[in-house]
């Protein structure tokens, strides 16, 4: 990877996070904003060492927290653990294709949506933990990867990388 | 990797006046860009909403805040005529709410004034329908609140007549749209009707007196150490607030009443005709019936 498609890459994943923040914050879209930050920290871990990825995940975790009053920490747990993880599927699973990065986002969010709700739970609300993963975090995590595979073709056609 | 993880955690386990202070130091720094041009956004978008529901909620706000001054102001005249010394009144600003959508913002919201603008921690939260919540934490020009529908959130509450007396707490219903409020700790022998409205009952130091919090409709379950559980119809749902009044100088000890800023009467449709049965966590809690 050239140093300019690191940059531009950079770009898009600051994009996303500016995006995330502004739609909920600034417009008030709540629930109807698909989760770009985890997105971002999927997409930056595929091209990321898994210090650099936990790093970023730890960060924008961190971000997301500071506006919970409900379950500070958990998010930064969860992005945290997903970036890791993330730049570690790497060795297992290797692909470009916008099928496979569809799916890796799908499967990405709904491991980090398992992950917060279980540390959050153990907080003593896994009255409502399992309904929402096993019912609203695979729609969020459909949700998600579509917007995070409109990102990157979005991203490849102004680039032009394939 | 681990060293990060074991630090997150720790965050998550840190109790809440630690973790307090790290939110506000991320809110003033990274997120303070954003929040400062929701502040901007918010006043622009208040610009261009329809004018007619914009004068209706000002004026219903209005109208509030001056049945309250003129409390006040006889409140003052009482106390003087009988020699008692004055004492803070409380008084309100309104405020924008703004819903985050994220999944730890759950039942909290976004408030567009904050310390400088006399908001501080405990602070109640109404619209011109009853009690929305209470704030708990403050920046310097916003302030975070959780609404009632907050597994925490806890209030004082009476009836209107004053005769029953307990604490309403709020009860998850299968969708959030579901979600009610029940008020705990009755005593056996009561007997609150459907309908009857419960207001805050001043006690606890946190809520003035005389604030709508929800109308009766009918027993959530009795209790095995003699007391009873009223499940309420919320005067508010927390979903349809966007504009609020936040009190800037309730007194200490929430003393202010402020029984006579609200009809008196229940809204009539405030009794579930179909019965306690229909309401979704009532079935979850072991069935409600009516009294």
């Amino acid at each position: 990877m050239t140093v300019a498609r690191g940059w531009s890459y950079g770009v898009l994943i600051a994009l996303l996070v500016v995006i995330y923040f502004g739609l909920h914050l600034v417009l008030g879209l709540g629930d109807a904003v698909p989760d770009l930050l985890t997105v971002a920290v999927l997409l930056a871990a595929r091209r990321l060492g898994g210090s650099a990825a936990a790093i970023l995940g730890f960060g924008l975790g961190l971000l997301r927290d500071s506006l919970s009053l409900v379950a500070f920490g958990a998010d930064t747990v969860a992005l945290t653990l997903v970036g890791f993880l993330g730049s570690r599927s790497r060795d297992l699973f290797i692909g470009d294709s916008l099928g496979f990065v569809g799916a890796y986002l799908f499967i990405g969010k709904w491991l980090h949506d398992a992950v917060y709700h279980v540390v959050a739970a153990s907080g003593g609300r896994w009255e409502t933990a399992t309904s929402r993963l096993l019912i609203e975090a695979p729609l969020a995590s459909l949700y998600a990867a579509a917007a995070g595979v409109v990102a990157l073709l979005l991203y490849r056609l102004v680039t032009g990388e394939r | 990797m681990a060293g990060l993880l074991l630090l997150a955690l720790v965050l998550f386990m840190l109790p809440g006046a630690y973790q307090a202070p790290l939110r506000r130091v991320v809110r003033g720094t990274a997120l303070r860009p954003f929040l400062t041009v929701q502040r901007q956004v918010a006043e622009r978008r208040s610009w261009s909403l329809d004018v007619a529901e914009l004068r209706a909620k000002h004026d219903s706000l209005a109208a509030v805040a001056a049945a309250q001054m003129t409390l006040a102001e006889e409140n003052r005249r009482l106390r003087a005529l009988l020699g008692l010394r004055s004492r803070a009144e409380a008084s309100f600003r309104a405020a924008e709410v703004l819903r985050l959508g994220i999944a730890g913002a759950e039942s909290t919201f976004l408030l567009d004034i904050g310390s400088a603008d006399g908001v501080r921690i405990g602070s109640p939260v109404l619209s011109t329908d009853g009690l929305v919540g209470v704030v708990w934490e403050v920046d310097e020009r916003s302030s975070q609140a959780i609404d009632w529908t907050h597994p925490e959130f806890r209030v004082s509450a009476m009836t209107m007549d004053g005769s029953v007396y307990g604490l309403v707490e709020p009860r998850r219903g299968e969708f959030r749209e579901e979600d009610l409020l029940v008020l705990t700790g009755a005593a056996f022998h009561s007997d609150i009707q459907p309908g009857t409205r419960i207001v805050t009952s001043g006690t606890g130091g946190i809520y003035p007196r005389g604030i709508p919090i929800g109308t009766v409709i009918g027993i959530e379950e009795a209790d095995t150490g003699w007391r009873k559980s009223y499940l309420l119809r919320p005067a508010v749902r927390p979903e349809a607030a966007t504009h609020v009044l936040v009190g800037v100088r309730v007194d200490e000890g929430g003393e202010g009443d402020l029984t006579s800023l609200w009809p008196t009467a229940a809204p009539p449709d405030s009794v579930d005709e179909e019965g306690a049965g229909s309401v979704g966590p009532a079935a979850g809690s072991g069935g409600a019936e009516q009294p």
